[in-house]
């Protein structure tokens, strides 16, 4: 019909009056559209609405940035206490929540999916029940709490539930009547700096990264320290008023932008002060499982660790830097496997788009990552008086758990559960080992558990349990830990036991002992690993020094340690003609490879172009510079 | 032990074990020197568990009358000791070990133990455990208990028992019997319950139920709490159960062995089973006697009993003292309160109309056969309520529904009036049974029944919530029908049930649970959900010292929480509306309805909110109004009449004649034969899980499959159809190329720095012929599981490709219960049902699938672990699996590996290698590293084989996709519906599904799954017109701007499908996921918004399981079959609606183009064009008033069409019976269902 008025030029053209109005041109179209859409209207013909997330992504400005708050919470109170101390350095103001209680179990039950795993209601609720507070008891609207409060916390993409809590957020946050609230992440394995946009008034930039890092290994010392001398203090309450105070120095550190670990160094002298008697037989209970139900202090899981030591065990806990660790892991694993294909896929593993060198460049870099953690948690738990802690050697951990479960399975803790089981088992690590889960973990609870039941096959003896913390009723959960601890206890006694026996120690002679040499009864003091708990350590330890003259003790120390750096010696002699001769190739290697690399870059520039790249690569590998660059391959010594 | 009143007159020391259980309190006294047990007590506290112990430590001083005070030690165990350590100055000891030493001190021989408590079951097994050396270093006590989970517990049964009501000197003298076993689901307690309500209805003898629960019992704790792991001879039974009743104690006497034999334990076969399983005496003490033991080998001077005098303080004071802290607040601030809120909410008793003696009463009859009790009414003509009456079930509807009609009858002679009837409306589970022997006139489902009575009395309603004894329903009504439904009938958590057994926990009649209630001042804070865990908190709440008023307003207060919370899941209830009806028995609880008007109230200020008048009733009264209405219509009725139903005779039989073996299910049906007055008779069949059942004879039977087969093939069901495709021949491959066929390849050099990919052309390597003969041989077993639902195409084709014989790829059966039953027995775990199953599928391939002796053994195991899979949707964030999904096949071999190594066993290579279908370079990669070898083939013809899988992959998408098109483009041109079933891919395991799609297929919608919907943009586009316009999305395969957290590949598909159904007028969704699904969960909601936003019809049913809860898909089915009844008739509109808008356009087209004209004329101008389009416009609008051809019945025979372009659709051929056409040749017919 349009076609036949188009056919019609000459009347199109020209204004007509509609009849009644004058002047006016009759635009058949428009008037159809018009009627068309009324009609539509009163038909209930109008299209549906289609749902679109509008909370997705959603960020602050700079502008901002003064009055919003930022909400932090998910580790200890110890990491959570001391990260708000950095970020309020870099001029945010933030609020740790408080760990999550049944009233925030509540909460994310009411306002969540049915359903959902346990880390899930106490963390989305808890979030909720602060935000409810906020506005019922502080006298805010919805509209202003949604305005001035923004949650900053880690984010994951899979492949388990927890890469889903933003939904489950935002979902809650909607119920609970805060539409619009905002949720940030930020990427666990996204590095050093994320993009947040220029506008952004939370900057994921390197500042951001270090403060929060060094509120992280500080919080692990000073809970490492905690769980040490809590279980063998003296007075009781003497290691938390302690724990107290150093939290507070370090703190006020991180806050005021001083040194962290002038802070920690502080905080020992504190700790030195806690009196412990550690010739008492306790088991040592390690507990692996699902990080959060392992790693909250609050109802969240019992106040397990609290309930562990009130039953006598000393707690072995899992550290946020062996999560670190297990990250760069991650990446590191799933690089070298896929670095020798004979093409690169697409996928998120995949490593289409990247260069020749991106495995080289991922390597270097994940090691460096890998010694930097370790280096960095190493100074802060000397510096702080947590010594001799050994964080885990992530390949050991994916080696003995392989044959088990598979190294590509991830999720939640992912081959580690299975691994450290081994280890503690193999190794006499601990006493026991007590896997805890929130009820509902996929990877924990219907993964990690049915392997471990071949584990505790294959290890006869293995005191294992695994405990699902369900949000109700205490008493199930902490009756079945019970009954494991009867024989772990008992195992510590026995362990106590066999030490003395087998060194011929007495437990006065012990005692004398310790009065005469205070050294090794202090609270920092860490006997070396023998045996699985920590008194029959000290037996050991004590025993082969016990007959000796403080002049002896002094020189059988000293021999020991000798020995050491001559062992560590003799084997570096040994490997060093390996060594020199790998070097030496290693650096043929590099040199020819650079200068075919050059080459084929920029024929023309090849030469000032292998000279920049050995003048960037000296600084990498000291011995670059003295070799000339011509030198032939020489075949690889394997 | 010591006789009652004869005093001992010890003076050594003794040591006291205390054993205070969920229902009872056991104490012993023991001699420390020779372990002997010298006094003994064994008491059911009726939850005064401080008041018991008391009571047996008074009567131990009273026999120990010389003991001096400090030479008792005291010993303490069970799940409500701890708070009773401090006041008697016992120490603590865990009750499993406390079990362990008593065991090990009195059988030292025994292998293992099981204990079923009150609350809990416990499994011991004695391991030995060895050194390196293979000698043994002892002992090792492995311990499992039912975490929170009521499943084969003394509770469980206990709760049975009361509905069985066979009296307990009978049951002690009942002896198993497993030829006559039903169907008992003792997953749950609550499950177990229901099913044992509805034996016991369909007439099953009670000792045929004790058997099938005891069976229930027996095989729930073998499979679940053994862990996996075997019991080892002797076993030991302990706890009341067990000690009381003997069929339970031979139940496990007969299939403890069964599992030794089907695991191949090597048992003492020369002892007696009697020897090898026993109940010891004083079975119920051997908590007690541990905790002493316990005592005595520690040593120390723990549990130094301090007298009674603290125990006596702790009971008058010290108990409540912390309690004002942690509880909330009472149901009622004060007497005030209380009495205004029952002035308004007492529902006023009921006096029926008196009647004019000698008068005709004309009225209808409505019955609703419930649960627990049946009801039924008369109405009269005008609506009016003329009588009541109440009965409570006593298992068979007939005889209820007789002597409620006995009833009614009596009521109106007893006034000297006759009652006419005009008709009879059946509601409830006895609906079927009466529509088919009394010929009922109406029979609706009890949730339209509930509608229809609200809306009676209340008119314009918003939400109807009814609260039955065994179930809630939830009704969200529009328009005065139900729009929207939730329903509890899996679950009792907050039904009356739950209120009814507190109750009686505390011997309060529930009649004065309300008034008890309201006298509480304070009121514990339960957390709301399943109602054992309710339980277990009441114990826990209790042991803290809360009395039973308390307690009862506490349990009250968390019924809302349950209804809103747990089933409705809306937390904004304002957005429900605010016009509230209850309704339900339960509403003669004046503190549940107390508690509900708060919390509604509370959430939405100017609710208003009702309780139905006769609440009770509300069903039989929907039921009789709807007939009532039916009668006015037709004036019609095919009731057999009051004195038919008082005549009526009937013989329910279940015996062999009357199983059914149409299946292997073999279930055990009962028949109701009825004899009308009249001579008719007519057989209702009750007890079949499947249609098949409802049929006597195979003649029946094949009539019945056929009638079957023709609706299902005239509805077709892609989900069927995707889940048998996947498995069979579907792609005809390229062969393997002949040696030096030129071929691409990368060599990769790899040097420090970096790696380099160089192009090289060589020759294809083929391996020897020999390799390829031994190939053809070859059997590759693979369960049909999780993901392998939706891979299974590629590995069969590789295999095809590699030359493998196409039956020497073995995929497991589907999942059936008898598998389940059978191989469900080694996991060690408890996640979801979909990898759960993955034991008996692996089970079901070593036990039925490898038969070396007909030269047909499997040389592997294949079960890959898919860590991502393929998806279609284009922006998400990765493709990952469950992590339980990928994880199984580890479980798996930790489970067939762990005692036994099964595979090792037959000679069978269990091969699970991690697999991404993201990554088709490294899956070739690890395809190679696992088959290269092994099938001895090149990684060439790995490579080609790899290439083949991927083309057969995309076969498979493609055929159903053209399939699903044909269905969408048929329903869309007939104004029909298609239910798209949201689901996982293995949900389409009709095991797992339970043949809930098949539900709707035969009541005439076809059946899309994910998969079948096309995903083309040519089809697609035109649905997301409005959002590509926009630039919401780029393409209509996006997922972003709906749910940025899609990495979970399946649950990105279901979102994604939930999206698609929302932008299709013609879809509706039938939303499928498991219990304990935690990639579905966060989605709940997520799907629920997309679909509720565009008011996309749906369903779902989101806790499925092992068991099939057949009544409550039932009740869904049929529920939801009302809800799309209406969506038809909506999309009908739709149509007369759009019909109307072309009419009304092209007329004020012609109006206006008439208004040209006449201003043309009024210059004298002419337009021949014009003329002609209004002449032409003016025969179009003519032709609307003509009548419209008459429309095809909407629910025909559904013929598929494919849309042509002119928009015409062109029907296409006839439907291929079952039998899977090969896609090379694509054909366009929809396979039928299953049966192949």
């Amino acid at each position: 019909m349009t076609q036949s008025m188009m056919s019609d030029g000459s009347s199109t053209k020209r204004s007509l009056p509609i009849a009644g109005r004058k002047n006016e041109t009759l635009d058949v179209d428009a008037e159809l559209a018009r009627f068309e859409a009324e009609e539509r209207a009163r038909l209930g013909l109008a299209q549906e609405e289609q749902w679109v997330e509008k909370m997705a992504n959603l960020m602050f400005t700079k502008k901002e940035k003064g009055k919003i708050t930022l909400l932090i919470g998910g580790l200890t109170m110890a990491h959570d206490y001391l990260i708000s101390g950095a970020f309020r350095s870099l001029g945010y103001n933030v609020v740790p929540l408080d760990a999550p209680d049944y009233e925030a179990l509540r909460a994310g039950k009411e306002f969540g999916n049915r359903g959902q795993c346990n880390p899930t209601y106490f963390t989305v609720g808890n979030l909720i029940k602060f935000l409810i507070h906020v506005r019922d008891k502080g006298g805010l609207t919805s509209q202003e709490v949604v305005e001035n409060f923004v949650f900053l916390t880690a984010g994951a993409c899979g492949p388990c539930r927890f890469g889903m809590y933003v939904t489950e957020y935002r979902k809650a946050l909607r119920d609970a009547g805060f539409d619009g609230f905002r949720v940030m992440l930020f990427q666990q394995q996204g590095g050093l700096s994320q993009a947040t946009g220029e506008e952004s008034g939370l900057e994921l930039n390197p500042p951001f990264f270090i403060g929060l890092l060094k509120g992280l290994l500080a919080g692990d010392v000073i809970n490492g320290i905690a769980y040490r001398l809590r279980p063998y203090e003296v007075v009781p309450g003497s290691t938390d008023a302690a724990v107290a105070e150093a939290k507070k120095i370090c703190y006020d550190a991180l806050y005021e932008k001083r040194s962290i670990l002038r802070a920690l160094h502080q905080s020992r002298k504190i700790f030195e002060k806690v009196e412990v008697d550690r010739t008492i037989p306790k088991p040592k209970v390690a507990i692996i499982g699902e990080f959060w139900a392992m790693t909250t202090e609050g109802d969240g899981n019992y106040q397990l660790q609290r309930f562990l030591e009130a039953e006598g065990a000393e707690c072995d806990i899992q550290f946020v830097t062996a999560w670190l660790l297990y990250n760069v892991w991650e990446v590191r694993f799933d690089t070298k496997n896929r670095t020798l294909l004979r093409g690169k896929d697409h996928g998120k593993l995949g490593l289409a788009g990247t260069s020749d060198f991106h495995a080289f460049k991922m390597k270097a870099s994940l090691w460096a990552a890998d010694k930097a953690i370790r280096v960095a948690f190493q100074t802060f738990a000397n510096v702080g008086g947590f010594y001799d802690y050994h964080l885990p050697d992530m390949d050991e951990v994916a080696d003995v758990a392989a044959p088990f479960y598979n190294n590509d399975l991830r999720g939640g803790e992912g081959h580690m559960e299975v691994g450290k089981l081994i280890l503690n088992v193999v190794k006499s690590k601990a006493t026991m080992t007590l896997s805890v889960k929130p009820f509902g973990c996929m990877p924990s609870s219907s993964v990690s558990d049915g392997v471990q039941s071949l584990i505790t096959e294959r290890y006869p003896g293995t005191i294992y349990c695994a405990v699902e913390t369900s949000g109700d009723g205490a008493v199930n959960f902490q009756s079945r830990v019970q009954m494991y601890l009867f024989k772990a206890r008992q195992a510590a006694v026995e362990d106590f036991e066999r030490a003395l026996e087998k060194t011929g120690l007495t437990l006065e002679k012990l005692r004398a002992f310790l009065k005469a040499n205070p050294k090794y009864a202090a609270g920092l003091h860490k006997s070396p690993h023998y045996a699985g708990s920590t008194p029959a350590d000290l037996v050991h330890e004590v025993a082969e020094v016990v007959d000796l003259t403080p002049a002896k003790r002094t020189l059988f120390l000293a021999q020991k340690k000798a020995k050491g750096v001559l062992d560590a010696l003799t084997n570096a002699a040994k490997d060093a003609p390996a060594n020199t001769r790998s070097a030496a190739v290693l650096f043929a290697q590099a040199a020819a490879e650079l200068a075919e690399i050059a080459k084929e870059k920029a024929p023309g520039m090849a030469e000032s172009a292998v000279n920049a790249a050995r003048d960037r690569l000296a600084k990498v590998l000291p011995f670059t510079a003295q070799r000339p660059v011509h030198e032939p391959v020489v075949a690889a010594a394997e | 032990m010591t006789e009652a009143g004869i005093p001992n007159p010890r003076t050594d020391p003794v040591f006291i074990g205390i054993d205070v259980g969920s229902t009872t309190v056991k104490a012993v006294v023991v001699d420390p020197v020779t372990h002997q047990i010298l006094w003994s007590d064994y008491q059911r506290h009726q939850t005064k568990q401080a008041e018991k112990v008391m009571e047996l430590l008074v009567a131990i001083g009273n026999a120990f009358p010389n003991l001096p005070p400090g030479s008792i030690r005291s010993f303490i165990t069970g799940s409500g000791a701890s708070p009773l350590v401090a006041p008697i100055g016992a120490k603590f000891v865990q009750e499993v070990n406390a079990v362990t030493l008593a065991v090990e001190r009195l059988h030292p021989d025994v292998g293992s133990v099981v204990e079923l408590g009150g609350q809990d079951a416990k499994i011991i097994i004695f391991k030995e455990a060895k050194n390196d050396k293979g000698e043994s270093t002892g002992k090792t006590a492995i311990a499992s208990m039912n975490d929170k989970c009521a499943s084969g517990t003394g509770a469980t049964i206990d709760k049975c028992f009361l509905k069985v009501g066979m009296p307990s000197e009978d049951a002690m003298k009942l002896h198993f019997d497993d030829s006559k076993l039903h169907h008992v689901a003792a997953k749950c307690g609550v499950f177990a319950e229901t099913d044992i309500v509805n034996l016991v209805k369909g007439g099953i003898p009670k000792d045929e139920v004790l058997n099938s629960l005891a069976d229930a019992i027996v095989l729930q704790n073998l499979s679940v709490l053994t862990r996996g792991n075997t019991l080892k001879p002797r076993v030991l039974l302990l706890g009341g159960p067990n000690t009381y009743l003997p069929f339970l104690r031979e139940c496990w006497q007969q299939r403890i062995p069964e599992t030794w034999r089907d695991r191949g334990y090597d048992y003492p076969k020369d002892v007696p089973v009697e020897e090898l399983i026993f109940v010891p005496p004083n079975a119920d003490l051997y908590a007690a006697f541990g905790a002493a033991v316990y005592g005595i080998a520690d040593g120390g001077d723990a549990g130094r009993f301090n007298g009674i005098e603290s125990l006596k303080d702790f009971i008058t004071n010290g108990r409540r003292a912390r309690l004002g802290e942690q509880a909330g607040p009472p149901l009622s601030a004060n007497e005030g309160e209380t009495k205004t809120f029952v002035d308004m909410y007492r529902i006023p008793k009921f006096v029926a109309p008196a009647l004019a003696a000698g008068t005709t009463v004309r009225g209808v009859i409505g019955l609703d056969g419930g649960s627990t009790s049946s009801k039924a009414v008369v109405i009269g003509e005008d609506g009016e309520i003329l009588a009541k009456a109440y009965q409570l079930s006593k298992g068979n509807p007939l005889q209820d529904t007789k002597e409620l009609v006995r009833k009614l009858v009596d009521h109106f002679e007893a006034q000297g009036t006759t009652l006419e009837v005009l008709g009879f409306g059946a509601t409830g589970y006895a609906a079927d049974v009466l529509d088919e022997t009394v010929l009922a006139d109406v029979n609706i489902v009890e949730t339209v029944a509930h509608m229809m009575s609200a809306v009676h009395f209340f008119g314009d309603i918003d939400v109807v919530c009814d609260i039955g004894g065994q179930d809630i329903k939830v009704l969200f009504m529009k328009n005065g029908d139900i729009q929207n439904f939730k329903l509890s009938n899996s679950c009792s958590a907050g039904n009356g049930m739950l209120l009814q057994a507190m109750a009686d926990q505390f011997g309060i009649p529930v009649t004065e649970y309300a008034d008890t209630a309201f006298q509480a001042q304070l009121a514990p804070k339960f957390s709301y959900g399943c109602a054992v865990f309710l339980d277990s908190d009441r114990v826990n709440f209790q042991k803290e010292g809360y009395q039973k008023e308390e307690l009862l307003a506490g349990l009250a207060q968390v019924l809302p929480k349950n209804v809103w919370q747990y089933v409705v899941q809306i937390p904004r209830l304002a957005s429900l509306g605010r016009k509230f009806v209850l309704q339900g028995g339960t509403q003669y609880n004046l503190a549940a309805v107390k508690a509900q008007v708060d919390y509604i109230k509370q959430r939405v200020p100017d609710a208003e909110v009702f309780v139905h008048p006769h609440t009770g009733e509300a069903g039989a009264i929907g039921a009789a109004i709807e007939t009532l209405r039916r009668y006015k219509r037709t004036g019609k009725s095919r009731f057999i009449g009051l004195k038919g139903v008082l005549d009526l005779e009937y013989t329910a039989t279940t015996n062999d004649s009357t199983t059914c073996h149409f299946c292997p299910n073999e279930c055990k049906r009962t028949f109701i034969d009825a004899k009308r007055p009249d001579g008719t008779s007519s057989r209702y069949i009750s007890g079949f899980s499947c249609e098949k059942g409802t049929v006597e004879s195979k003649d029946a039977m094949l009539a019945l499959m056929a009638e079957r087969k023709k609706t299902a093939a005239a509805f077709p069901n892609l989900v069927d159809y995707e889940a048998n495709r996947a498995f069979v021949h579907l792609y005809d491959a390229a062969p393997l190329p002949p040696a030096g066929t030129p071929v691409e390849d990368v060599k990769v050099v790899k040097s420090l720095f970096r790696v380099k990919h160089e192009k090289v052309t060589r020759g294809f390597r083929r391996s020897s012929a020999e390799a390829a003969q031994r190939r053809k041989s070859l059997r590759v077993g693979i369960p049909r599981v999780l993901n392998v639902y939706s891979t299974a195409p590629f590995f069969r084709a590789y295999f095809e490709t590699l030359g493998l014989g196409r039956s020497n790829i073995v995929f497991s059966d589907q999942t059936s219960e008898e598998m389940w039953v059978e191989g469900g027995k080694y996991g060690s775990i408890d996640p979801c049902f979909p990898s759960k199953v993955a034991q008996a599928h692996v089970h079901n391939l070593l036990f039925h699938h490898h038969e070396p002796e007909r030269k047909r053994q499997l040389n592997y195991i294949f079960f890959p672990i898919l860590t991502h899979v393929n998806n279609f949707v284009k922006d998400t964030q990765d493709n990952a699996s469950c992590p339980i999904v990928a994880g199984t096949p580890d479980v798996m071999k930790a489970a067939f590996t762990k005692e036994v190594d099964f595979f090792a066993q037959r000679g069978i290579e269990y091969l699970a290698p991690a697999l991404s279908f993201q990554e088709p370079i490294l899956l070739a990669k690890r395809m190679f590293e696992t088959f290269g070898a092994r099938l001895d083939i090149t990684e060439d013809e790995n490579d080609h084989a790899c290439r083949e899988a991927w083309h057969a992959f995309d076969a498979f998408d493609k055929d159903l996709q053209e399939k699903g098109r044909a269905i969408l483009e048929t329903v869309e041109a007939e104004d029909r519906i298609a239910i798209l079933v949201l689901n996982r891919p293995y949900h389409s395991d009709p095991g797992l599904n339970h043949g809930i799609p098949e539900e709707f297929q035969v009541l005439g919608y076809p059946i899309l799954s994910i998969r079948s919907i096309p995903k083309d943009r040519e089809y697609l586009d035109r649905y997301y017109k409005d959002e590509l316009e926009r630039g919401v999305i780029k393409t209509p395969l996006e997922l972003n701007h709906v749910w940025p957290e899609n990495y979970s590949v399946n649950s990105a598909q279901k979102v994604w499908g939930a999206a698609f159904a929302a932008h299709h007028p013609n879809v509706a969704v039938l939303d499928l996921s498991s219990f304990k699904c935690g990639h579905d969960a966060p989605t709940y909601g997520l799907i629920a918004d997309i679909l509720q936003t565009a008011k996309t019809p749906s369903a779902a049913l989101h806790d499925l399981d092992a068991n099939k809860p057949g009544g409550s898909i039932k009740i869904r089915v049929k529920t939801y079959a009302h809800s799309l009844r209406l969506q038809q008739e909506r999309l009908e509109d739709l149509t007369g609606k759009k019909r109307e808008l072309a009419r009304r356009i092209d007329e004020k087209r012609l109006e206006l183009l008439r208004l040209r004209q006449a201003q043309l004329e009024s210059v004298k101008q002419k337009d021949a064009a014009l003329e002609q389009s209004i002449a032409e416009l003016a025969e179009k609008v003519r032709a609307y008033s003509a009548p419209p051809p008459a429309a095809e019945p909407a629910m025909g025979i559904m013929k598929l069409g494919k849309k042509m372009p002119d928009g015409s659709i062109q029907r296409i051929g006839a439907v291929a019976d079952g039998a899977a056409p090969n896609t090379q040749k694509p054909t366009t017919e929809v396979a039928a269902s299953a049966a192949e």
